[in-house]
């Protein structure tokens, strides 16, 4: 798939400009705080209808603007989609078709985009909110149901904690309703989890390979899960529902004590092991970027394997951020299939036929050029 | 220029109402100077008679404006079957569809811990109560299918279950007169999982 145009009104620090991109690679040019991540960041916005920098989505609205606009023509299967997110002080609406989408699981899915940000080092090293973050938006865009289950969770897990929070003040004495509530915690945790475990079969099918092969065969990838409740991966639905069961039952007292839930897909995370050692702690600098490009690209041909379509892969200011042999690797894997967005301050030092055949924007303080 | 005292006071009443914004206030308003004035004296009392003289009934909690309501007193409806809505508003359905001939119980909510709302806090002892004398053999459960509404039922299935009373859930599926295709994700795998043998 790939995005023809584009329109933003008053996003940002784009007033209002209209774009037609090259179904390649498309090179985004400028110096700093021009606008070059905005751009990026609208292309963002259109698949996830979310920012990937900010929860607030009032920042993207132009100061002194009461509403802020986004509208994009996907093409895939060689047909035309117009998409269109419209932000505003009361709330946001996703059209698809021209038609406003109610859940946001009707909507997301409909384009495909994979973004590598700087933030994306931080993959392996971050926090493990960074990684269940990622997990989740990589799930969520092949499989939109599973956002209604993480919406669901939420909503129960916000319930739970509350009661928790009440029998922990002893404003509350009954447990019959924490009953409930685990009950009801444990079905949506549950197919998160045999979710989770299946995104990953997949994952790693293709992150081995790709990893093997930008490390010259030197290193071996390896991705764990590390669950908050006594699980395989080899479980069904029901054998990890009464794990969860077994878990809760023995942890109340405690939840009572502390006033929160203590189990559950929200207190996971992933491991990576390259060579047998844990990277987040023993890996280098190196190891863990390329950890964190090959989760990327895995990403890119699990998304086609499932689909059926490349997604969008938008570079935020990562390639100058990359040796010149993971650079080449990167370029070499999109060439001629992945329609790319690349934002740099410079492309002198990129040399790359990849490049040279590129769309080249020049983005200054909002607005945007053609460069011939 | 200002609205004249007795206009902005209308003005003012229609905000108060629900889903009415100010441009919408200032039109009802006019509207209301144009109508004949029976029919607003007919309107003044109906909002007032709707106010004063309908309670909640003390047995299922309906609203009504004979206390025990209509239906408790029908003395044809089957006593022992009973049907636990949220809202006065989903009696009002089911009694559309007249095919149901038990007995309601209106919560008028449901339980939710983060809206600081128990199951003292809704109509759940009041039911207790009535499964206590009333011979009761089904209670059916029709809170909404969010989650408030489950873990609602969920709530009061664990309560009522060992007094052997047998308790029944709405099924969850495809809507009537609809296209398989239009159905979402959702709906649909849990009309796969209530599917039954024909």
């Amino acid at each position: 798939m790939y995005i023809k145009d584009i329109k933003l009104r008053s996003f940002r620090n784009y007033e209002r400009i209209q774009l037609e991109f090259d179904d390649k690679v498309n090179v985004i040019i400028g110096e700093n705080a021009q606008g070059k991540t905005n751009l990026m960041e609208a292309i963002y916005l259109l698949a996830f209808t979310k920012s990937h920098r900010t929860p607030r989505d009032k920042e993207l609205i132009q100061w002194d603007e009461e509403y802020a606009k986004i509208e994009g023509s996907i093409y895939k299967r060689n047909r035309r989609f117009p998409l269109e997110i419209i932000l505003s002080k009361k709330g946001k609406k996703a059209k698809l078709n021209h038609l406003e989408q109610k859940r946001l699981s009707d909507y997301i899915g409909a384009l495909n985009v994979v973004m590598f940000a700087p933030e994306d080092l931080n993959l392996v090293k971050g926090s493990p909110q960074v990684r269940r973050r990622f997990i989740d938006m990589e799930i969520g865009q092949i499989q939109p149901a599973y956002i209604y289950h993480l919406g669901q969770y939420q909503k129960v897990l916000k319930q739970r904690n509350h009661l928790l929070k009440d029998l922990q003040r002893h404003r509350r004495t009954d447990k019959t309703m924490l009953y409930v509530l685990t009950d009801q915690l444990i079905e949506h945790a549950s197919t998160l989890l045999e979710r989770r475990f299946k995104f990953l079969k997949l994952l790693r099918n293709w992150a081995g390979p790709i990893h093997e092969s930008i490390s010259r065969q030197l290193e071996q990838l390896e991705v764990l899960y590390d669950a908050s409740v006594e699980v395989s991966e080899a479980m069904d639905l029901e054998t990890i529902s009464n794990r969860y069961q077994e878990k809760f039952s023995k942890i109340e007292d405690k939840e009572i004590d502390r006033g929160t839930t203590l189990a559950g897909p929200h207190r996971d995370d992933l491991i990576f092991h390259v060579n047998g050692k844990d990277v987040q702690t023993y890996g280098s600098q190196g190891q863990q970027r390329t950890t964190a490009l090959s989760l990327k690209l895995a990403e890119i041909e699990l998304i086609h394997s499932e689909v059926g379509e490349y997604p969008i892969l938008l570079l935020d200011d990562v390639l100058s951020e990359l040796d010149d042999f993971r650079q080449s690797h990167l370029l070499h894997t999109i060439q001629g299939k992945v329609q790319t967005f690349v934002s740099t301050t410079s492309i002198d030092g990129i040399e790359h036929h990849v490049l040279k055949e590129a769309e080249i924007f020049r983005v200054e303080n909002g607005t945007i050029e053609i460069q011939k | 220029m200002y609205y004249p005292e007795p206009i902005s006071k209308l003005i003012d009443s229609f905000t108060k109402l629900p889903g009415i914004g100010p441009k919408t206030a200032v039109r009802l308003a006019f509207f209301v100077l144009e109508m004949e004035e029976d029919d607003v004296l007919e309107f003044g009392k109906s909002l007032v008679n709707a106010k004063r003289e309908l309670t909640h009934c003390s047995v299922c909690g309906q609203i009504t404006d004979q206390d025990p309501c209509s239906i408790c007193q029908d003395e044809a409806r089957d006593n022992s079957l009973i049907c636990v809505v949220q809202d006065p508003k989903d009696v009002i359905a089911m009694e559309k569809m007249k095919e149901f001939s038990g007995k309601y119980h209106v919560l008028h909510g449901a339980i939710s811990p983060m809206d600081g709302i128990g199951p003292e806090d809704i109509n759940v002892p009041s039911l207790l109560n009535r499964l206590k004398d009333e011979g009761v053999e089904e209670l059916i459960l029709a809170t909404n299918p969010n989650i408030e509404g489950e873990a609602t039922a969920m709530y009061i299935s664990r309560l009522v279950k060992p007094s052997g009373i047998r308790i029944t859930r709405l099924a969850h599926g495809l809507p009537m007169g609809g296209d398989l295709e239009y159905a979402d994700e959702v709906t649909l795998s849990k009309a796969m999982e209530g599917r039954r043998e024909l």
